[in-house]
């Protein structure tokens, strides 16, 4: 794409941990997330990095670099702006960039095998298994 | 452009760990301070986190500076946490913010949910009538949950719902957010409402 984020100032403090005080949208270049057709991708939309993205870390810098090292294990969009402190849509923004750069992979959930019964027996059955209180097997099952 | 992959999509051998889980969303929904955050926390694996969301809202007008009703878009804070099934399915449970005099589009958080619970303090009824509204108009299974407040419930179910005026399949239930498996029991109460819907 041609609208490259520039690479921020290497000389700047990190923002993790703390709520930036840059403009959210500074930081995904003005753009928005992507509503073509009304949809933004779902914020339970599952991301992991790809090894080349793992491999890639030292040339990333900032929320790029954050957001592909959070994502060693699979996170939800939502987790993803809430431990890095970012706005839910600036992320949407960066995981596609990073996607379209080969470092995440974006899993958006389908609707249909969310919604299949099987899936919500699954859950159902799940949850029943949690017990009443936490360290206590619930009598009832 | 290229094309999201979908969860039930190949990878194609590109990730670096194993595939993700399959994300299944449930929405908490109701007035400010009824137990949204409290229902998430005693249910979720994890200590409820917080991101900023967009949502767009409807101004009623009363306290629009511009005078004119119409949908502009406010950030607020959404409580959330998730429970996992097994490793290839996990349950994500989003506490959607709701205020009285504003008709939210929620679509930005609801939408794929499998269901939805409403939280009712029945001191305060009328906060959760946008989210009924909602849930209501865009025909997603939803459950009134009436949070007991230290054990008593001011009102008797029946009176809570002809004062919300849900419709017969719309269940109502007591329940104490603060407890485990009462949260449980009550997402289940939505879980089986959405699966009689498939089943239908």
């Amino acid at each position: 794409m041609a609208d490259e984020i520039p690479p921020p100032d290497p000389s700047g403090p990190e923002p993790v941990g703390q709520a930036s005080a840059v403009r959210p949208f500074l930081l995904t270049a003005g753009r928005v997330a992507d509503t073509r057709g009304d949809r933004a991708m779902p914020v339970e939309t599952q991301v992991v990095a790809t090894a080349e993205g793992l491999d890639g870390l030292d040339r990333l810098a900032f929320e790029r670099r954050d957001i592909v090292a959070v994502c060693r294990l699979p996170q939800s969009l939502a987790e993803i702006a809430a431990r890095l402190r970012l706005h839910l849509n600036v992320v949407r923004v960066l995981a596609e960039d990073l996607r379209d750069e080969g470092r995440l992979t974006v899993h958006v959930p389908d609707s249909g095998v969310v919604h299949d019964a099987s899936v919500l027996r699954r859950v159902i059955e799940g949850l029943r298994a949690i017990p009443d209180a936490r360290g206590v097997l619930s009598d009832s099952d | 452009m290229t094309a999201t992959e979908t969860a039930a999509g190949a990878t194609a051998g590109t990730s670096a760990t194993a595939r993700p889980p399959l994300p299944v969303k449930m929405v908490i929904a109701g007035g400010f301070g009824v137990g949204k955050t409290t229902a998430v926390g005693a249910i979720s694996e994890i200590e409820p986190l917080t991101t900023e969301a967009a949502i767009t809202e409807v101004a009623a007008g009363v306290d629009d500076l511009t005078h004119t009703p119409q949908k502009s878009t406010t950030t607020v804070a959404m409580d959330f946490g998730c429970i996992t099934i097994d490793p290839t399915l996990k349950l994500y449970l989003f506490g959607t913010p709701g205020q009285e005099r504003f008709g939210f589009m929620w679509d930005d958080l609801v939408e794929g949910a499998v269901g939805a619970l409403v939280i009712v303090d029945t001191r305060r009824l009328d906060d959760c009538f946008a989210a009924v509204d909602y849930f209501e108009h865009k025909g997603i299974p939803f459950a009134v949950a009436v949070n007991a407040f230290d054990g008593r419930v001011e009102h008797t179910l029946d009176e809570v719902r002809w004062a919300l005026d849900v419709s017969e399949g719309v269940p109502v239930v007591v329940f104490d957010a603060r407890e485990t498996g009462s949260v449980r029991d009550a997402l289940l109460v939505v879980l089986e409402l959405a699966l009689a819907r498939t089943e239908g």
